[in-house]
């Protein structure tokens, strides 16, 4: 066992963790934040997504020691108690989510872009997805949700 | 398991040999991590190098570009630095896997896993890369061709040697770089083929030129052929696609069911040779 010291969804916790754990079975075992998916396992369709100091990552192959000292932020942190994040209700609004395996790991390859850049490109936005898999919308509605959402952020809503 | 968090290289060399030949050097581990998970390595203690101050980051020194060992392959794909002087170091970097995968792999960690057509380490192999290696007694430098002795295999022992970084020579203004790869979609897959090239380039004679292409043999493979008859030559529509014909001399594609056939590889291959010295071409 090795302590560690992150910071999820903005709590702070200092916990001891198995080393082996990869960052996904700690957040979704140990911390039961179940919203961050597992599909591959291997780093290859994104359904493990998380933002992790501003940046996306893929959690299932990132080591939990990894995230020492660190800011991750996971599905559950995106919308503020029941009031939705502007990206989760354009994926609902255009129907951009289907079976909804692919969705907690699009959603925050979507933030971890519009936070940085709220008025992306379709290439920007296709760059920021290319890495998550979905096997039911076909990807159109994905980013017409991501391009609303922009337009929304960029005239200031956030779900806090 | 152990993970130890070194600070420094000096603390990654320290725990390695406390390790005793059980411990990995881990950067982005990408890779690292499937192959333990799915039990292909093991290794008792990790010695993860991604926060330590002296192996990150980019900089220039003196005429050569220096990149950390611990730079992402997103950092180096948006270097202002490498941008400005090798635009296809940041192509090629920018091909490997997804967004974030770049943002936890590295370009060393792309050159240790020593797959045939890995773009980042294709981007950088004709660049003439010096890849700069600490062991317990000291240091060793090795070019690109060194770092791989088979498929899949590097030279590199990760128990008991540590990449600091590579060093890149600032290219002078009559040599431009490219990096070219056939993919079967964007991301998260490796390309059918890849190729890169560096040529110097002088009143409309190549000097030298410098060829690598994958995956058709152990690492980046040198056109050696090719680039010797473009010597003295000038880059015409006709050259450049008799260079990439003379590819295929130190060319050996293997079948592979998902990215091409031998046959098919071998049909491409001149194609995409001649679309890398266009390219160079374009630069002049
Ligand atoms: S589960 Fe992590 S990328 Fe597929
Ligand atoms: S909605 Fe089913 S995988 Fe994307």
């Amino acid at each position: 066992m090795e302590k560690l010291n992150v910071t999820v969804n903005g709590k702070f916790m200092s916990v001891d963790v198995d080393p082996e754990l990869c960052l996904a079975d700690f957040l979704r075992d140990r911390l039961f934040l179940t919203g961050t998916k597992i599909g591959c396992g291997k780093g290859e369709c994104g359904a493990c997504t998380v933002i992790m100091d501003g940046k996306a990552v893929t959690s299932c192959i990132i080591p939990v020691m990894r995230a020492e000292g660190s800011v991750i932020e996971t599905i559950e942190g995106v919308s503020d108690g029941d009031k939705l994040h502007p990206i989760q209700e354009e994926f609902i609004n255009k129907g951009a989510i289907q079976c909804g395996f692919c969705t907690p790991g699009m959603i925050m390859s979507s933030k971890a872009l519009l936070d940085r850049n709220n008025d992306p490109t379709a290439d920007e936005v296709k760059e920021a997805l290319g890495g998550n898999i979905c096997r039911c919308t076909g990807y159109v509605k994905i980013e017409e949700a991501v391009m609303s959402a922009a337009e929304r952020m960029r005239n200031g809503e956030t779900s806090k | 398991m152990k993970y130890v968090i070194a600070q420094s290289a000096e603390e990654a060399l320290k725990a390695l040999k406390d390790a005793e030949g059980r411990g990995t050097i881990i950067a982005g581990g990408t890779d690292v991590m499937v192959e333990l998970h799915e039990g292909e390595r093991t290794a008792e203690v990790l010695v993860d190098i991604t926060k330590a101050a002296d192996l990150r980051g980019i900089r220039i020194d003196g005429k050569e570009i220096v990149i950390g060992s611990a730079a992402t392959l997103s950092e180096i794909a948006s270097d202002p630095i490498v941008r400005q002087y090798y635009p296809s170091l940041c192509k090629g970097t920018g091909s490997v896997g997804s967004l974030q995968i770049r943002n936890t792999g590295t370009l060393v960690g792309n050159i240790v896993t020593a797959q045939p057509a890995a773009d980042g380490a294709m981007s950088v192999a004709p660049l003439n890369p010096v890849i700069v290696v600490r062991t317990f007694d000291g240091e060793k430098r090795l070019k690109i061709s060194d770092m791989y002795v088979g498929f899949g295999k590097t030279a590199l022992d990760t128990s008991k040697e540590l990449v600091t970084e590579i060093r890149i020579p600032v290219p002078e203004k009559d040599e431009k770089a490219s990096f070219v790869r056939l993919e079967l979609r964007k991301s998260l897959s490796l390309p059918m083929l890849n190729a890169a090239a560096m040529v110097k380039y002088s009143e409309n004679k190549v000097v030298w030129a410098r060829i690598t292409m994958g995956p058709v043999g152990v690492g980046p493979t040198r056109a050696a052929a090719a680039e010797e008859w473009l010597k003295g030559k000038e880059l015409t529509e006709e050259n450049m696609a008799e260079a990439g014909r003379l590819a295929l001399k130190d060319a050996n594609p293997r079948s592979n069911p998902l990215r091409g056939s031998r046959e098919y590889r071998e049909h491409s291959l001149p194609i995409i040779i001649r679309r890398v010295l266009e390219d160079i071409k374009a630069q002049f």
